[in-house]
């Protein structure tokens, strides 16, 4: 037995056998050609073909993966590297497979020469393109991972993105990859799906052979190469426990999931498509508490319309069954750049016109929100809508008339904001006595709190959500609504369960989040009592650092 | 055969979804379309030569067009990087 440490990216745990990813190694012929027309026609054929492929990977997925994709297969249709590969074809003889692997290198070297982590990921964008051409047209065999019948633990370098949105994860049973972070596809596909994850595990390609039992511990970040048998069973009931938690979650109602001494707390979902939901709805929620509007929209040229984004809310409202549908507006910001926003930000986007700043600067393109949210609630549907960004009680007041003029709150709609700006903390009660909710967005209140950018890598200890100011935020709030108001959390931190819990000891009553995490919460909350959460609540607030709030509120799992 | 300069004025430049909007919509025109920036050009009509020029906020390129329809392509394809 080997064991190999990598970085935990998907909680979950299992033993199956190895299926080894090695689409990255090809032999490449090196034999001139004598057809050189014949080898050009069955270039640009092999090209199409993958072209194609790309867009229907593409079609079935959604969000960013879906936005690499459909950059891939225009890569597979680019003229210039059809014309670079056709012509040392035509002058050389060289091989066709052989030709677009050179040719694809020639870009990717002079992508991935840029200081941009963009562009280095282009760089790899296409080099797995030429791979693919290059494996159709050697006949090669190629390990489809959408083939696979078997339960496997898929082990690679990396694995590109046309082959994670090929994952059928019936049988996917973990993924374990040698390079990749936290928020590489792999990791986030793996967590959206439930299936455990190990990513950045050093020297894994060489030590696991094709078939060889692997153990994949997704929570402590282990892969075990030929574990024995103790571990081997630790590793199944692990799994086997959270794949039952899976399955009650599909039948159980999550948005009134109750503590084991009865106090109700509703979970929820974060989304930013009607496909996430779809998947979301499989994994048991029945609640979205942040319908993320900037990303449903963001391949658009043009503002939505009122009719299309109603549209939208009536398929989710939906699929939801009656479940409540938490809308937020449009949060663009100047790293979501839009064609049809002319609001000029500043250059720091988390700083800038974004969020409900750049409602009042363009507020055509709220109340197009706003008129379609009252048309679908007027017609039964479960919504609640709020704003982000906000840092006044002037903002809230000029939401609320927005909101009234469009007659949302004619329709029965609650009203609430994005509890994220510090200023917001400290004027919850104003804000409570106005609106029917709080929605704490975890991610940025941290980043605001610390002054620490969350793209800066360097300060990700900035960012942790048991940060003694972010846990104190979050009391302050609750203490500050007394009962005019319910408070939620939106924010990261709500996926983990220790945090989750102290949140409902300060007074949260709803907890939203990536799908994948409902099943570790669920479980959590059900076996929690709101008296231990409130007395582990009280101790958290007294932490003078993350890492002692930490132990203090993993006492509630024990 | 017509040319005009423009200055990148969008946060991400000619990279990302701009990028590929942008060689998608040049790809639409017969005429043979060029980007240059400082003295480098590229195929209008590739997303990886555009995407090798590494493009950024601030940054002032050439378009030029040559055609049966270097007028309309042009003007639409200076509208689109002035909107970006």
């Amino acid at each position: 037995m080997n064991t190999i440490e990598g970085v935990a990216a998907s909680p979950g745990a299992g033993v199956a056998p190895a299926v080894v990813l090695a689409n990255d190694q090809l032999d490449l012929p090196s034999e001139p050609v004598a057809q050189r027309d014949t080898e050009i026609k069955a270039l640009s054929d092999a090209l199409e073909a993958v072209a194609q492929q790309l867009e229907q990977r593409a079609a079935e997925s959604s969000g960013e993966l879906a936005e690499v994709l459909e950059a891939q297969a225009m890569m597979a249709r680019d003229p210039e590297l059809a014309e670079t590969a056709g012509k040392a074809i035509e002058d050389d003889g060289t091989p066709a497979a052989t030709a677009v692997v050179g040719a694809a290198e020639t870009f990717a070297e002079a992508l991935a020469a840029s200081d941009s982590e963009y562009m280095a990921a282009r760089a790899a964008d296409v080099r797995d393109v030429s791979m693919r051409v290059a494996r159709r047209l050697l006949g090669a065999p190629e390990v489809d991972l959408a083939e696979l019948r078997q339960p496997s633990i898929v082990v690679a370098r990396d694995v590109s993105p046309a082959d994670v949105a090929g994952l059928d994860f019936e049988v996917v049973k973990g993924l374990a990859t040698e390079e990749g972070s936290r928020t590489s596809h792999t990791a986030i596909v793996a967590r959206s799906f439930g299936v455990p994850a190990v990513v950045a595990a050093a020297g894994l390609v060489a030590a696991v052979d094709d078939g060889v039992a692997v153990g994949i511990d997704g929570d402590a970040g282990l892969v075990h190469v030929d574990p024995d048998e103790s571990l081997t069973e630790e590793l199944n009931l692990r799994g086997a426990r959270r794949a039952q938690a899976q399955q009650e979650l599909a039948s159980a109602d999550v948005a009134h999931t109750v503590t084991s001494d009865g106090h109700e707390v509703e979970l929820a979902v974060n989304v930013g498509s009607l496909k996430e939901l779809e998947t979301a709805r499989t994994m048991g929620a029945n609640a979205v508490g942040l319908l993320r509007t900037e990303l449903v929209f963001l391949d658009r040229r043009e503002a939505p319309t009122e009719e299309e984004h109603a549209e939208m809310l009536r398929a989710m409202a939906s699929l939801l069954d009656g479940g409540r549908l938490v809308v937020r507006t449009f949060d663009f910001g100047a790293d979501k750049p839009m064609p049809f926003i002319e609001v000029d930000g500043s250059s720091d986007s988390a700083l800038g016109v974004r969020g409900i700043r750049l409602a009042r600067a363009q507020p055509e393109l709220l109340e197009a929100q706003l008129r379609a949210i009252a048309t679908v609630a007027e017609s039964g549907a479960n919504i609640a809508v709020m704003a982000p960004m906000v840092a006044t009680l002037e903002e809230v007041e000029w939401f609320v008339d927005r909101a009234r003029d469009c007659g949302v709150v004619d329709a029965g709609v609650e009203l609430g904001v994005m509890v994220e700006v510090p200023s917001a903390v400290f004027l919850a009660a104003e804000f409570a006595a106005r609106l029917d909710f709080l929605s704490l967005g975890t991610n940025d209140l941290v980043q605001y709190l610390h002054a620490a950018d969350r793209r800066e890598g360097s300060l990700a200890s900035l960012q942790d959500p048991f940060a003694p100011a972010l846990l104190r935020a979050v009391s302050a709030v609750c203490d500050a609504v007394e009962e005019r108001a319910w408070v939620g959390v939106c924010g990261e931190a709500a996926a983990d369960p220790a945090w989750a819990l102290a949140a409902l000891g300060l007074g949260v009553t709803e907890l939203s989040m990536g799908a994948g995490s409902l099943a570790d919460v669920y479980a959590a909350v059900q076996a929690a009592t709101i008296d231990d959460c409130r007395a582990v609540g009280q101790r958290v607030l007294r932490a003078e650092d993350a890492s002692q709030a930490r132990s203090i509120a993993q006492e509630l799992l024990q | 055969m017509p040319e005009r300069d423009v200055t990148l004025d969008n946060e991400v430049g000619l990279h990302a979804r701009p990028a590929a909007v942008f060689s998608k919509a040049a790809a639409r025109f017969e005429s043979a379309v060029t980007v240059v920036k400082s003295d480098e050009e590229a195929n209008a009509k590739s997303v990886l030569s555009v995407l090798k020029l590494d493009i950024r906020k601030g940054d002032s390129v050439t378009i030029r067009a040559e055609g049966s329809d270097e007028q309309e392509a042009l003007s639409e394809l200076v509208k689109l990087v002035e909107d970006l």
